[in-house]
């Protein structure tokens, strides 16, 4: 056998056309240097977004694998029907007359050949097609890969050796057919079939039956072997099983024609099997049962359901209730990934909301996810309190002593009650800790496959809770414009006086250089802190009213719009601000009073007891007077403008009649993976101290006001995160998305 | 040593090969014999393993065809100077074949020398003509220095040097002891060189003799041309032979030639002409396998 395989290896090398043959291979480098060559020129004639748009090239064999593929399959091929073409078979079958023995003496030399040009050939296509692409190769794009892919990145490497180990079983295929068929072109027609036209045609089935079908064809296997970023529907164990079927079942045909045909007809029992065996193993399915529950459809694409959760957690067999959730199922042909479950901010805010609203920024993530998302127990219109008791609240005043302090307390108290008294069992239970809890029944329900947290707002408290409690249940969390919940208060503090006069320091210098601003030509900065330090000692009355703003009433009021300017170039909040400063400094309040009321009905802003009813059971208040004292002292020390502000929320909590079951507490870093946070001028510093808990965490930072990105779609910011949620790669710290340009 | 031991091969409906039985020997060449589509190549198939025989056997040196491990050590053939890619080297293809056979790559180089190819052994084949074809399938016959050789017409396509050359080849091997057949069409060249014969005619065994005995068979008398033909006539009648006038000369049977010219010089007659007639080969040939001939043509009444 072996004196039969050495002189097959001295025909492959004694043919010159073979090597005409291997050399036209090399197309397939030159192919891919072409097709990147024009994506490169499309790139850079575009700007920002569109260049997201992009599809990812990949470790950058795509273009030119088929033709490589096609090339060592006509190889194997031609080393028989060239024997059959030129009547040497004669001679061969005399010179070597045990059929079977021939046919499997060409496989070593044909394997040895096509092993080394294809793992040539798929590292010239990497290697050029990054030369090619140069540093745009590590553009992130809005399905979360980048435009190109380095050696250096996961599974890149182990792609290209599993698709040049490809190669030698193209080759065998085409032996195999080449054997059953014996003419050369009846061959090639063959090949051409098998590795160009039927994944073409099944592309054009309807879905999923197309791209399922696809994942079968020889050409789409390679790629579902590794767990790179080229993840497959089969499992890689699935596939790899499937790509040697392929040879084996080839082989096997064309052993059993070329036995039949010497009329030694021996049933190649062994390949057979082989076959059998390695077809069946793509049965096996790729993932555990699927979740019993029974999803109905209930909005656009939205399925609903609905988990029993126990109203209080520390008595689980206790008195239950129904929480809905709802997801957008994974519509891609990928192997799906998990879920990604999305945690609404507020507190109080409906994640199915979200999802109704913005769940179009999430196509992208369904080709490997489910998002999966609730309407949480503290969702202020849920129903079990009423809506108007959580939508509204006391007002707040900073207390000037402890007796003031005392009032507030009882002030808040009774509001609170008048709340509790629908249902206190439930009341009691708002915190983020029973949020938590309860993400881990949904996920439980889902099946129990760990969650891909994507938490905006405050649910990034929810998040951080939930990585606390159940960090074994984590795959990853991103938190978009969260809250830190766990930072010293008082760094916590500093953080978001910051943030708040940072934004005011914009918005004075728009105001100098912009007509539509009310207040141009004057010092925005000496304005407001003439007004707030004049209506701390006298209120502003609202005209027409009992009412008057104190200076913390206008800081309250006025936060929202100074860190939301609304859309550029207008900046509609911003000339709102200035219109009603302009307004208050001539001694009426009522411009505050009246966008205030188109919100909340009050005149003022309500300490929310729906927020409140989360905020206190989380810890945001303060643990005595002496920590108010202190917190407000800071305040004074950290912002000229804002000072006092930041006590608004945790004032809410003074009195507050529930406990605080859910306090900050440092997260377990050692069993959590890296976070991915991102966070506008404003929310980006609160962020990074959120995910700092977790060593190796990175944050995107947007160049631009506004708060949450994920949701309102910011096409940069989507790209980062769904390369982590995805792929689980952060980008370097220090990452900067820059607003669209404007169209 | 080969034995043909009751073979039968169809194809299909047709019966290729019937019930077919003769043995080659070693040290003679044997001559196989037959018309085309009596069944030559398909035996010569057989033999070497390429076809499976529907019943019968066929053994070379005792054992079948495909059993033997280096069988090129064993059997050298030329079937097909055909059967070979274009695209290699004289060199190369033999390397390739010695390769597969563990031979040597030395022996390459001795055969290509010996057929007459070492000048143009790095040349490809695609270049070759039928002749230099020709001697290259028998290069490769001869690679794994044989005991058992078979050639399936390999004068074909050679001019005459090349036909002496394989004639004397031929003979050179027998001499040696080898076994060597040779299948043709052409009985005429085969009186040139087989020792033995074997005929078949559709698929059967017409005659498996020895060349002299079927020459023998064949006789057809002495043709003598003499200065006084009816004094000759006497005395041939006079020894025994029987004699009759033909075309101005004396037909003689009965009296070999020898006997013929002594018996004219002591007589003192002068001959001018005394030739031993067969029937040529041809004739006995066509006569033996007329019955079988399956594409002859139509027999003129």
């Amino acid at each position: 056998m072996l004196d039969a395989i050495v002189a097959e290896w001295l025909k492959l090398r004694s043919l010159r056309s073979n090597l005409y043959l291997l050399a036209f291979s090399a197309l397939s480098v030159l192919i891919c240097a072409g097709v990147t060559f024009m994506v490169v020129r499309g790139f850079d004639t575009q700007l920002g977004d569109n260049r997201l748009r992009f599809t990812s090239l990949g470790a950058g064999m795509g273009n030119g694998l088929p033709v490589a593929y096609f090339v060592m399959g006509a190889l194997g091929a031609l080393s028989i029907t060239s024997e059959h073409a030129t009547g040497l078979i004669r001679t061969s079958l005399v010179a070597v007359p045990r059929r079977q023995a021939f046919l499997f003496a060409k496989i070593p030399a044909l394997a040895a050949v096509t092993l080394v040009a294809g793992e040539v050939l798929v590292f010239g296509m990497h290697f050029v097609t990054q030369a090619v692409l140069g540093d745009r190769s590590g553009q992130v794009l809005i399905d979360g890969r980048t435009l190109g892919a380095s050696l250096t990145d996961p599974g890149v490497v182990a792609g290209l050796l599993v698709a040049g180990a490809a190669m030698p079983l193209v080759a065998m295929v085409g032996l195999g057919l080449g054997t059953l068929i014996r003419s050369t072109a009846g061959s090639l027609v063959a090949l051409i079939m098998i590795l160009f036209v039927l994944p073409i045609v099944v592309q054009t089935l309807p879905q999923p039956t197309g791209p399922q079908i696809g994942s079968f064809m020889m050409a789409n296997l390679p790629d579902q072997i590794v767990a790179g970023e080229e993840s497959g529907i089969l499992s890689p164990i699935a596939a790899l099983a499937l790509l040697l079927a392929y040879p084996v079942v080839a082989l096997t045909a064309g052993a059993v024609a070329i036995a039949v045909r010497g009329r030694g007809l021996r049933p190649l029992l062994v390949g057979g099997l082989m076959a059998a065996l390695l077809v069946s193993v793509t049965a096996i399915p790729s993932s555990a049962a699927a979740a019993t529950l029974p999803w109905k459809a209930c909005e656009g694409d939205l399925e609903c359901a609905a988990v029993q959760v126990p109203v209080d957690w520390s008595k689980p067999s206790g008195r239950k209730i129904s929480l809905r959730i709802a997801r957008l199922p994974a519509t891609g042909t990928h192997r799906k990934i998990g879920t990604v479950f999305a945690v609404p901010g507020g507190p109080g805010g409906s994640g199915i909301d979200d999802l109704k609203k913005s769940g179009g920024n999430f196509t992208q993530l369904r080709q490997h996810f489910d998002v999966v998302t609730f309407e949480p127990r503290n969702t202020t219109d849920l129903g079990v309190i009423p809506f108007d008791c959580f939508a509204t609240g006391p007002w707040i005043t900073v207390p000037g002593n402890r007796t003031e302090y005392d009032r507030l307390a009882a002030k808040n108290r009774k509001y609170a009650e008048q709340c509790r008294k629908a249902d206190p069992e439930y009341f009691d239970n708002l915190d983020s800790g029973s949020v938590a809890r309860d993400i881990e029944a949904i996920r439980d329900a889902l099946g129990g496959e760990k969650l891909s947290l994507l938490a905006t707002s405050y649910g990034g408290v929810v998040a951080t809770t939930y990585a606390r409690l159940f960090s074994g249940s984590v795959r990853a969390v991103y938190i978009d414009g969260g809250v830190d919940h766990l930072a010293d208060p008082a760094i916590h503090l500093r953080i978001r006086y910051e943030a708040i006069e940072g934004q005011f320091a914009r918005l004075s210098a728009w105001c100098e250089s912009s007509d539509a601003c009310a207040l141009r030509g004057r010092d925005v900065g000496a304005v407001w802190r003439g007004l707030t330090a004049a209506a701390d000692r006298s209120p502003v009355p609202v005209k027409g009213t009992q009412v008057a703003y104190s200076g913390f009433d206008f800081k309250v009021a006025a936060a929202p719009d100074v860190i939301s300017p609304g859309p550029a170039p207008d900046f509609p909040n911003w000339q709102r601000f200035a219109r009603v400063v302009d307004q208050a400094v001539k001694g009426d309040a009522s411009g505050f009073a009246d966008f205030v009321e188109q919100a909340t009905k009050t005149k003022k802003v309500p300490s929310f007891r729906g927020m409140d009813a989360t905020h206190c059971t989380d810890g945001t208040g303060f643990d005595s007077y002496e920590e108010f004292q202190r917190m407000k002292a800071l305040g004074q020390q950290f912002s000229p403008n804002f000072a006092g502000n930041e006590l608004w929320h945790p004032l809410g909590c003074v009195g507050w009649p529930a406990p605080v079951t859910n306090p900050p507490k440092p997260l377990p870093a050692d069993q959590l993976p890296p976070f991915l946070g991102a966070g506008t001028w404003t929310d980006h510093a609160d962020v990074a101290s959120a995910v700092s808990g977790v060593p190796g965490s990175s944050t995107v930072r947007y160049n631009g006001s506004g708060h949450g990105l994920y949701l309102t779609g910011n096409q940069c910011t989507i790209s980062h995160a769904n390369r982590y949620l995805t792929f689980l790669r952060l980008p370097p710290k220090g990452t900067v998305c820059e607003p669209p340009t404007v169209k | 040593m080969i034995e043909v031991t009751a073979l039968t091969m169809r194809y299909g409906d047709a019966l290729a090969v019937d019930d077919l039985s003769f043995a080659v020997k070693p040290g003679v060449v044997t001559g196989f014999l037959g018309p085309n589509g009596a069944g030559k190549s398909t035996t010569m198939r057989v033999i070497l393993g390429l076809e499976a025989p529907d019943s019968g056997s066929a053994l070379v040196g005792g054992r079948p065809y495909g059993s033997l491990k280096k069988p090129m050590l064993e059997v050298g053939a030329l079937l097909d100077a055909g059967a070979v890619h274009g695209g290699r080297s004289a060199a190369a293809h033999l390397w390739c074949l010695a390769r597969s056979n563990g031979i040597g790559r030395g022996r390459v180089g001795e055969v290509l020398e010996l057929v007459g190819l070492a000048d143009v052994a790095d040349r490809r084949i695609a270049g070759f003509s039928l002749g230099m074809r020709q001697r290259l399938g028998i290069a490769a016959a001869l690679l794994g220095d044989p005991g058992v050789l078979m050639f399936d017409e390999p004068v074909n396509g050679l001019d005459p040097e090349g036909i002496r050359w394989i004639r004397e080849l031929m003979r050179l091997l027998a001499d040696e002891g080898r076994t060597v057949l040779v299948s043709s069409h052409l009985m005429g060249e085969m009186a040139l060189t087989a020792d033995h014969v074997v005929v078949i005619g559709r698929g059967r065994l017409i005659v498996d003799t020895p060349m002299p005995d079927l020459v023998e068979r064949f006789q057809r008398g002495v043709l003598v041309r003499a200065a006084a033909p009816r004094a000759l006539a006497d005395v041939l009648r006079a020894s025994g032979a029987s004699v009759r006038e033909e075309d101005g000369g004396l037909s003689v049977t009965g009296l070999d030639a020898a006997r013929i010219g002594e018996l004219a010089l002591g007589r003192g007659i002068a001959l001018r002409e005394l030739t031993p007639r067969s029937a040529s080969l041809e004739e006995a040939f066509m006569e033996l396998t007329e019955e079988s001939v399956q594409f002859g043509a139509g027999r003129a009444a």
